[in-house]
């Protein structure tokens, strides 16, 4: 049965296909500037993943996951610095506070109907943006915490570390998607009362897939902060969860690969438009409203979609072993 | 008491100053198909929702198998056994019609391990196995009202409430569902209890029919007695005839 399948084969092959382009490209191309640029698209790739898997699955649109990625990064930091604890232990410490958080804020919040809960995140980043400076003995105020060691000291490396983990929890979180629980999620998406009538209790569903996608927002802020070597307020600023979710809708909502492309598209485009300037806020914007008007399902999942399925018409016509190279090639 | 699969009694909702269900007392056996019959804003999908938890009882108690399902939150109801339909079908938009059906066997009470299996089956059994893999906002009414069925048998039901089976449905379609339900009844020993009022069908189909009017039970009997009743006719059609009914 299609729907609790595993993975299909040629998804698979091309994430990992891409996955291992993404990481010869800065050793072919150089630069450790593309390297620092593909690290922060990486780190933004695990963050709009795991914010596509509770709130592009369920619909329920998390407007604070800076959130999540500020407690995660300020756990790394305040462990590292302030505790003097090894830059490893930010890893597991940033997932689980981040968790708890989750927790915290799910409970109340996944209870709430409409716009509610998008609003109840959205005020809880805010709330903590503020707390980071009232708390500033602890927290380092607007300065943040500094001096943060970094867990691997080639950037490279690092980066191919980034990679990997971007890979991990695309791939992790793609499985649960297509498991039992995605089936679930989408159905909340769908109809609750309808959920609630099949018998799955669905606000229990919400809460723990806000945890998940906690825990991987919270990865990812102690890989940034890892990367900084540097935490402040500014992780929590509304405008980063804008910016998280315009590329999950560019790259497709509920799709879960796609907004990793989402996250590494827009990246690169910020780069990209270096060279104009000061025009560039503008061209972006543009760009941005363009693809959301003329492309509400997103860029990426939908272009994908197309050359999956000219692979398999031509895998199947040309019988067991597919020209996918040409067929790529056509596309 | 305990021969009662279903026992409500003095149930009591009000929504500000409409009472919209009156110390109703509605008793279901095992193997029954009840009907509730009812003009329009008589109360009946509000003592659904009652019955299932979707919408909290003032007073009143409602026990199941013998055991309170008052106060439990609808999917704990569902899992005990009362599955529902809605009138307006509410298939979960995006999904395949198979998916819906699936959706609805991932509750505790399905030990299956071939889900899909399952849910083909009870495809089969509503007619849609055809269309198994068709996106369920492309389905016709009656199909959708078909999936809404087989999505409330897929949690395993011992009472299935069927909210206006018929509701929007042409006529062959209301024969067609109607003979669904009748053979669902006597195939799988399933308990049912439906609104209705669409006259005809709904009284061929019923083993007893307890009559709402104004969130009141105004009349309780064999559909034959209850065409009859002049307090029903009173209550659905004004001072007409009885035959008008029938």
């Amino acid at each position: 049965m299609a729907a609790l399948g595993s993975l299909d084969k040629l998804s698979s092959t091309a994430g990992l296909v891409s996955l291992v382009l993404l990481a010869i490209l800065p050793v072919l191309a150089g630069g450790s500037y593309l390297v620092g640029v593909l690290t922060v698209a990486a780190i933004y790739g695990i963050w709009a993943v795991s914010w596509d898997f509770m709130s592009g699955l369920t619909g329920r649109e998390n407007f604070g996951h800076s959130l999540f990625i500020g407690v995660g990064a300020y756990a790394a930091g305040f462990l590292n610095v302030q505790m003097g604890l090894g830059p490893w232990w930010s890893l597991p410490a940033s997932m689980v506070l981040a968790m708890f958080f989750g927790l915290l804020l799910g409970f109340p919040t996944l209870r709430l109907k409409g716009p509610y809960f998008a609003l109840a995140m959205l005020s809880a980043a805010v709330i903590m943006q503020r707390l980071m400076l009232i708390f500033w003995e602890y927290t380092g105020g607007e300065e943040g915490i500094q001096d943060i060691t970094p867990l691997i000291r080639n950037h490279l490396h690092y980066y191919w570390f980034v990679l990997g983990v971007l890979g991990l929890t695309t791939w992790l979180l793609a499985w649960l998607a297509r498991s039992r629980w995605g089936l679930i999620l989408r159905a909340i998406k769908g109809d609750e009362a309808t959920c609630m009538a099949a018998g799955l209790p669905i606000t229990t569903y919400k809460i723990i897939s806000l945890i998940i996608s906690a825990a991987f927002a919270g990865l990812g802020g102690a890989l940034y902060a890892h990367y900084q070597l540097q935490v402040s307020p500014q992780l929590f600023a509304v405008v980063t969860s804008i910016t998280i979710i315009t590329m999950v809708y560019v790259g497709g909502i509920g799709t879960i690969f796609g907004p990793v492309g989402g996250a590494l598209l827009l990246t690169m485009m910020t780069e990209g438009l270096r060279n104009f300037g000061e025009w560039r806020l503008m061209i972006y914007s543009v760009l941005l409203i363009l693809i959301l008007f003329f492309l509400p399902n997103g860029v990426v999942a939908p272009v994908w979609k197309k050359i999956r399925a000219k692979l398999s018409s031509h895998a199947r016509s040309a019988g067991t072993q597919a020209p996918i190279d040409k067929a790529a090639g056509e596309v | 008491m305990a021969d009662y699969l279903l026992d409500v009694k003095q149930l009591n909702k009000r929504f500000g100053g409409l009472h919209a269900v009156r110390d109703v007392n509605l008793q279901v056996r095992r193997g029954e198909i009840v009907g509730i019959l009812g003009p329009n804003g008589a109360g009946k999908t509000t003592l659904f929702n009652l019955l299932t938890g979707f919408i909290p009882t003032d007073e009143g108690t409602v026990n199941f198998q013998g055991r309170s399902i008052l106060g439990m939150k609808p999917h704990r109801i569902v899992n005990l056994g009362v599955a529902r339909t809605f009138q307006l079908c509410r298939p979960f938009v995006g999904m395949s019609v198979i998916e819906n059906v699936l959706v609805g066997s991932l509750g505790p009470r399905v030990t299956d391990v071939d889900l899909g299996a399952r849910a083909l089956h009870l495809l089969s059994e509503v007619g849609l196995a055809e269309k198994a893999d068709t996106p369920s906002e492309l389905l016709s009414y009656g199909d959708l009202r078909r999936l809404e069925i087989a999505r409330a048998l897929a949690t395993d039901p011992e009472l299935l409430l069927l909210d206006e089976p018929f509701a929007g449905l042409g006529s062959a379609e209301i024969e067609s569902i109607s003979a669904l339900i009748r053979k669902l009844h006597a195939e799988k020993n399933l308990t049912i209890l439906l609104i209705e009022h669409k006259l005809r069908e709904f009284m061929q189909l019923v083993s007893r029919v307890v009559a709402l009017d104004f969130g009141e039970v105004i009349a309780e009997g064999v559909p034959a007695e209850i065409v009859n009743h002049p307090r029903v006719i009173e209550a659905y059609i004004g001072k007409q005839t009885p035959e008008a009914l029938a």
